[in-house]
């Protein structure tokens, strides 16, 4: 591998890229616990409704047959809270092995084996483009990539495809997924804050445009927003003045306006990222960028094009054009590179200048020299190989 | 690794408690549907007015015969598993007085206790177990907790604002990058699919030598030799160029597979061997290794001294020797540029972001406001060298174009805004040997 990567460094990398694999899968098991908490707190309330029932009619003078029917309603309870109950717990049970996997996995960077470490690495770049190319909402490559690395329970699928309906239901003007999942997630969302969001999607339904009409059958008072109510279009507007009536078309224009769709589903996509911790900017994207960063010199933009070397990767054509806008690598120490071998000019291959005033390594002008002489590969000018100086560099 | 088994520890905690709770709940929960089966079969029987003995109410019965039925169901009331043995003797006073009720009579009070003592059972036993499922919460909460202390939630980027977002452009050239990776890693199917899906156009020239290199590559890897072989021919000469090998060794794999088919393929091995011919100066000792081992053949090579022929690794072998050289031959590295830039990133990104946190906490933004270069140097070890960078001594600044690096007589070389520094009164002297020179002599170098 070009890059070295020692285990330290592999460690430290690890607490700045990996929050997104542990925490999104947490927050499922979360949301699971809640939910397996919620149904056995409804099954135990009824249960115990029932029990108290009996016991009412036992405090009586009962007779057998009414004793034994509540009894019959007691057993059906209670096989209804065991089966619930199960239920539940397997859930929670599974999301969290899926984070003890996905922990048995990170621990592998520790590995002894060097084969098994550039086997972690390659599979930490799949995963962070499968991440990555979820986000740009490629999902079939997403996918098919997941499923060729092997990594398909390491990285957070379900997640995007969840997103991925709520927002292609958005471009088709309805409402009903997303106020579902709005429903679903409401709890975090609250705490959150966005409120507002909530209410943009009830504001469609009035306009009776492409809404199925019963999402927002629970959301009364937000219509009050409207200033106008136009929930069976076509009835009020008929006994409205005519200026209201204009007023009227221009809001419901407004509305309809496609660019307000774009927006819902850009602040969909940012506050579904914000809900399970994430951040706008794929890991892979800022990963790379700083891996630009890192390896890009000047010489990699020369205009003429004639500093470009065939390894380095920001020189290669489409990387070039992509790290351009950022900034250069910060080098405080020299670091000489022969331009013929491309091995590294030290003590051991000093570097020497020809008179034209380029400099290579000693070692590539004795490969290149014949009779005597030496063609600059550079201006392919001839000199004497003894005309060649060596150059100090401290 | 402390991160990972912080967390691990906690996650563990919640599994094991998942499982001892998920436990508990089932039996708990089957032992009262149990025990409530049974009252309910007893209530039942007592309905229909059959009458049942137990052993000691059998007297209280007096003359009627029991029958069969019902001293089963008595039986099955003793063996029952509630562990109150006050229970029991109340059980068994109970199946003697049910005997004297009749269908439609009141409950008497001594199953009517029964019945009460059930219910507070039950009510107890459900509270508890939706009071033990929320003492869990403290365990799942504290994993989240551990998450949140081992890893950082926000990464930084290098540059401040979404520089790639901005430009369409850029999505489509980094999506265009991610495909020539796929395709250099192999991975055409996805490449193909990513292609499709991003209504990007990859020139077939580009495409066309991967294919080649994937298709002869997977028969490779079924064996097949065929394939490598022409390529190898039909690139002999600028092979030998690059000093590789990969022809001998395509021609040894072969004879080696024939080798292990026996006595039987003695004479195709032996014809075989006369493609060893042009390698024979170069690779002389193998050859004669080769040649040797036929004397075994009738043995069994895997019995010989030669064994190690047959080693399955070799098949790994040709495959990495085949993919470097190809990639040789067609200019471009092993690695993507993608994967080099990407392992790159992996090691500048904590070390950007640990600056970015001191110089926050030293509240000296203004060493990072020249945005033009990162604020520290990254490590990334010799191989990533690939250009010559001069940093002046002096002024410990690289060199650029209107800043170049200048030679001077003794050889020592700075930048030339730090010989413009040293002038004194026209007179220039080095910095690191006490030579004087006219400014003038100083000599532009270019690496």
């Amino acid at each position: 591998m070009a890059v070295q990567e020692s285990a330290a460094q592999l460690s430290m990398t690890l607490k700045v890229q990996e929050y997104p694999t542990l925490k999104v899968p947490y927050e499922t098991l979360n949301k699971r616990f809640r939910a397996a908490q919620k149904n056995i707190d409804r099954e135990t309330s009824h249960v115990t409704m029932v029990v108290a029932e009996l016991e009412k009619t036992l405090s009586g003078c009962p007779a057998v047959d009414s004793v034994v029917s509540l009894l019959d309603g007691v057993v059906e309870k209670l096989s209804v809270l065991k089966r619930k109950a199960v239920e539940s717990i397997q859930a929670e049970d599974e999301s969290a092995k899926l984070c003890k996997r996905r922990i048995e996995h990170l621990k592998e960077h520790s590995s002894d084996q060097p084969a098994a470490a550039s086997v972690w690495k390659r599979k930490r770049m799949d995963r962070m483009m499968v991440e990555h190319l979820l986000r740009c909402g490629y999902y079939n490559t997403a996918v098919k990539l997941a499923r060729q690395s092997g990594i398909e329970d390491l990285v957070n699928i379900e997640m995007f495809l969840t997103a991925k309906e709520v927002e292609e239901s958005l471009e088709r003007r309805e409402t009903a997924t997303c106020l579902a999942w709005c429903h679903d997630n409401k709890s975090r969302l609250r705490k959150m804050k966005t409120c507002k969001k909530a209410l943009q999607p009830s504001r469609r339904e009035p306009a009776g445009r492409g809404a199925p009409g019963h999402g927002h059958a629970g959301l009364p008072a937000r219509h009050a927003h409207l200033p106008v109510q136009a929930p069976e279009s076509g009835v009020r507007l008929h006994r409205l003045p005519w200026f209201f009536l204009l007023l009227t078309l221009c809001i419901l224009s407004d509305l309809l306006d496609p660019a307000r769709w774009r927006m819902l589903i850009q602040q969909f996509r940012y506050d579904n990222y914000r809900l399970h911790q994430l951040g706008n900017n794929s890991v892979f994207t800022l990963t790379l960028q700083a891996g630009l960063s890192a390896i890009k010199t000047p010489q990699c933009y020369k205009e003429d094009g004639s500093s470009k070397s065939p390894d380095c990767p920001v020189c290669s054509r489409s990387l070039n054009k992509l790290a351009q806008p950022l900034p250069m690598a910060h080098c405080a120490n020299s670091r000489l590179v022969c331009k013929i071998s491309g091995d590294v000019m030290n003590e051991n291959n000093p570097p020497m200048m020809l008179p034209n005033g380029y400099v290579y390594g000693y070692n590539s002008l004795l490969s290149i020299r014949q009779d005597d002489k030496v063609v600059c590969p550079r201006t392919k000018e001839v000199f004497h190989f003894s005309q060649a100086e060596k150059v100090y560099i401290m | 690794m402390e991160q990972c088994a912080c967390v691990e520890r906690e996650l563990d905690k919640v599994l094991q408690k998942f499982l001892t709770y998920g436990q508990h709940c089932e039996r708990s929960l089957e032992e009262l549907l149990h025990y409530v089966g049974q009252l309910r079969a007893e209530l039942a029987s007592a309905e229909t007015g059959s009458p049942y003995a137990v052993q000691d109410g059998v007297e209280l019965l007096g003359s009627s015969d029991p029958p069969v039925s019902a001293s089963q169901s008595a039986g099955i009331m003793i063996r029952c598993t509630w562990p109150d043995l006050h229970f029991d003797h109340l059980v068994k006073m109970v199946a003697a007085k049910v005997f004297h009720s009749l269908q439609g009579t009141p409950l008497s009070a001594t199953l009517s206790l029964v019945m009460s003592q059930c219910c507070r059972k039950i009510k107890d036993t459900v509270q508890k177990l939706a009071s033990d499922h929320k003492d869990i919460h403290s365990s799942v909460s504290r994993v989240g907790k551990a998450i949140d202390r081992n890893f950082d939630s926000e990464i930084c980027g290098v540059v401040s604002d979404a520089v790639w977002d901005a430009r369409e452009q850029q999505q489509q050239i980094l999506q265009m990058a991610i495909v020539e990776h796929l395709y250099q890693q192999g991975m055409l199917s996805v490449a193909e699919e990513l292609c499709q899906e991003s209504t990007l156009n990859v020139d077939l020239d580009f495409k066309q030598p991967f294919l080649e290199l994937n298709r002869i590559l997977e028969a490779l890897h079924e064996q097949d030799l065929g394939p490598a072989l022409e390529w190898a021919v039909s690139h002999r000469q600028r092979l030998l160029e690059l000093n590789s090998s990969l022809e001998f060794k395509l021609h040894r794999l072969h004879f080696i597979r024939l080798l292990a088919g026996g006595p039987a393929k003695q004479l195709e091995a032996l014809s075989y061997a006369r493609h060893f011919q042009p390698f024979a100066r170069l690779h002389q000792r193998e050859i004669q290794v080769m040649m040797g081992s036929l004397v075994y053949l009738r043995l069994g090579l895997e019995k010989s001294p030669y064994c190690h022929l047959l080693d399955s690794s070799h098949w790994a072998e040709i495959c990495e020797t085949f993919t470097r050289d190809a990639c040789s031959l067609l200019g471009l590295s092993v690695e993507s540029p993608l994967s080099v830039s990407f392992a790159s990133g992996c090691v500048a990104l904590p070390v950007l972001m640990n600056i970015k946190a001191v110089i926050e906490q030293r509240q000296c933004t203004g060493v990072w406001n020249h945005k033009d270069e990162l604020p520290i140097e990254i490590e990334l070890g010799m191989k990533c060298w690939y250009h010559s960078v001069f940093a002046c001594p002096i002024l410990r600044q690289q060199t650029s174009d209107s800043n170049p690096p200048i030679k001077l007589i003794c050889g020592h070389v700075i930048s030339r805004d730090a010989l413009n520094k040293l002038i004194n009164g026209g007179k220039l002297k080095c910095p690191y040997c006490p030579m004087e020179q006219n400014p003038a002599d100083g000599k532009r170098i270019i690496f």
